[in-house]
């Protein structure tokens, strides 16, 4: 097959993230696969307009604003059936594919919605516009369109706006090499992100606070940069230790030897530390966020109510048990292989186009069920 | 060991329910029982509890107090418990509840002190409210129960949808049984709340407050909520809140108005919505 994936950036864009990694080993796999696959994204400074990367093609347009308008001018003067199918991938700012692709199926992808990430990401009139006026009609646009998400959150998401026929996929996960060091032997509270406020880390420095009245020698480890750091830094109560930007290999060990990994991020696309921490036998209680919850739980770990006074209580209460009998790490820390997702990916947009030829075939230790979502 | 078994009624509750099952499966209590009574949701939400790792599901109707019922009905534990679908326990509750009844014989149930959480200023309002009522007798009611108190008056109230926990407190003081309390919180689910929402939900909530009421002679120092101006301090340390609050409560007071005269001129209100 065909396939273009039409996404605002790559990964050798300085800012890609999770959404980026995970359309990338998709594409690997399925050009190993026999599929051909091209991405359009932004322009990146110093790389050039188009490249092959791992066997698919890369083209690059548009800058972070103009990428929208500048894929609807390249597939018009250069995509037109030369694919089989379109994947729209939705990342706050829609493609809106289907609307001027016409010739070729398109089956779109959200990873996540922003809402409230609004208020922390931009000034507040744009803030407010963005969430309450532009987003919503965004979303509304891909009713009727069968959209592919990676969580529960983002179908229930989605299904707010209208859009209901939703397929959920597997979040991958390259699985890591467990370190070989102990736990503790102070009760060790890790938190792992970048020090920004829709993260929340004050909350888990107040949740310090209170638990430490219960639990004097608690420790609390927070990992990554941001423009908190200083500030945090300097308020810090005793037992807080604002590490700053840590090696991936002091990342994996401190995640190892803690007892708890606590997340409070207000919202993510999967939180993939949880899934880490799962995988070097770290237990999470996560606040009950969108897609945090989704990994929380495939993770089997605690959901919490967003309140410094609630974490503090999982804290008090969870702390002596999981001293006592530590978790063993779980597989994918919940998660799942690439080479699921990539299947679980081709299956999904096979049923989407009405087809049963298969190039993936289902790894062995592969644990996905889909779920199609009910409309609600 | 004594089990406690936690019964939880639902209805479209796919939001919360999750939450709710998974905190009372990861209670550090090693024996606990999960009864889930959903009145035939139009959602998924009998099949997120299982997923979530309910023991039980049951379907039953037609409201929650007959749920309720069902559900204690179908249940092993010495002690029961009954949650709402919108909250969040702390992981020591089960814990807290077995060894206070096993070690105070004394007591026949207890009250769990509850605290909100949510979006937007209406909700921070709301919690505002919920942190005077701590200790407030008058206004919290009993959760936990010893088996048999909670049988021997019958169980709940089917004739009640509004009120039904002030008056199972009510009933269970009168045969002479002892409330005590745990310290383990609830963190109560309350979304984001909205002004139309609330008076349209105490609205339908009302028809039965004057049922309550008549059929309690002190009913009305229920209603009245005297205690919120009780702690006076913490008032004026949150002046945009309190306000919140009066203008909430407000609101609320008058739904509540509205719905016992709905009730009274025998015009049935429909709850906008959702409710269980």
């Amino acid at each position: 097959m065909r396939i273009l994936f039409l996404t605002w950036r790559d990964l050798a864009h300085p800012d890609a993230g999770g959404a980026e990694v995970y359309t990338e080993h998709v594409a690997r796999r399925w050009v190993a696969a026999g599929h051909q696959v091209t991405l359009f994204a932004a322009s990146v400074p110093s790389r050039p307009g188009e490249e092959v990367v791992d066997g698919y093609r890369v083209v690059r347009r548009g800058g972070r604003l103009s990428v929208y308008r500048a894929a609807r001018r390249w597939y018009r003067a250069s995509g037109q059936g030369q694919f089989d199918l379109v994947i729209d991938m939705v990342n706050t700012v829609p493609f809106t594919a289907h609307r001027w692709i016409t010739d070729t199926p398109v089956i779109a992808f959200f990873h996540q919605t922003a809402e409230e990430c609004w208020r922390f990401n931009a000034p507040l009139p744009v803030a407010l516009v963005g969430r309450y006026l532009l987003e919503p009609r965004w979303i509304r646009s891909y009713r009727d369109r069968t959209v592919l998400v990676v969580s529960q959150s983002t179908a229930d998401a989605v299904a707010r706006f209208g859009v209901t026929n939703t397929v959920i996929l597997p979040e991958g996960f390259e699985p890591v090499d467990v370190p070989k060091v102990g736990k503790e032997a102070r009760p060790t509270v890790v938190w792992v992100g970048r020090l920004v406020p829709y993260k929340r880390p004050q909350d888990m420095v107040e949740a310090a606070r209170l638990a430490r009245l219960q639990i004097p020698d608690l420790q609390v480890w927070f990992m990554g940069g941001g423009p908190m750091l200083e500030d945090l830094r300097s308020s810090a109560p005793e037992g807080v230790e604002i590490l700053g930007r840590v090696s991936e290999e002091e990342k994996a060990s401190r995640l190892a030897r803690a007892h708890v990994h606590v997340a409070t991020s207000a919202r993510e696309g999967w939180g993939l530390v949880v899934s880490e921490a799962a995988a070097l036998g770290t237990s999470t209680i996560a606040y009950n966020a969108p897609g945090l919850k989704d990994s929380t739980i495939a993770a089997d770990g605690q959901l919490c109510p967003p309140e410094p006074a609630a974490l503090a209580a999982f804290l008090v209460a969870s702390l002596p048990s999981l001293q006592a009998h530590p978790r063993a790490p779980i597989p994918y820390g919940g998660a799942h292989s690439w080479d699921e997702v990539a299947c679980e990916m081709e299956d999904a947009v096979l049923a989407f186009l009405g087809r049963t030829d298969r190039a993936i075939g289902t790894p062995a230790d592969a644990t996905w069920r889909r779920a199609v979502v009910a409309a609600h | 060991m004594t089990t406690v078994s936690f019964i939880v009624p639902t209805f479209n509750s796919a939001r919360t329910v999750t939450a709710c099952v998974r905190s009372l499966r990861s209670q550090t209590h090693p024996d606990i029982e999960i009864v889930v009574v959903d009145n035939s949701s139009k959602d998924d939400t009998a099949a997120r509890a299982r997923a979530a790792g309910a023991d039980l599901v049951i379907i039953a109707g037609p409201e929650r107090c007959a749920q309720r019922n069902q559900g204690a009905a179908r249940s092993r534990g010495q002690i029961v418990v009954f949650i709402d679908s919108d909250m969040v326990m702390e992981p020591a509750l089960a814990s807290q509840i077995a060894s206070t009844l096993d070690s105070r014989p004394e007591l026949g149930a207890l009250i769990i002190p509850e605290r909100s959480f949510g979006d937007g200023f209406w909700t921070k309002c709301r919690a505002l409210e919920k942190s005077l009522y701590i200790g407030n007798e008058s206004v919290e009611a009993a959760r936990a129960f010893r088996r048999e108190a909670f049988e021997s008056i019958g169980g709940w109230n089917v004739n009640l949808t509004a009120a039904e926990d002030w008056d199972l407190d009510d009933r269970i003081r009168a045969i002479g049984v002892k409330v005590g309390r745990v310290g383990a919180h609830i963190w109560h689910d309350e979304g984001r709340l909205r002004l139309r929402g609330t008076f349209g939900k105490k609205r339908y909530y009302g028809q039965w407050i004057a049922a309550y009421l008549d059929a309690h002679d002190n009913g009305a120092r229920r209603i009245r909520r005297s205690g919120l101006l009780d702690r006076k301090s913490e008032l004026l340390r949150h002046p945009i809140l309190t306000t919140g609050m009066v203008t909430l409560k407000s609101f609320e007071a008058a739904g509540i108005y509205a719905g016992m005269r709905d009730a009274r001129s025998g015009r049935l209100a429909v709850l906008p919505g959702a409710h269980a």
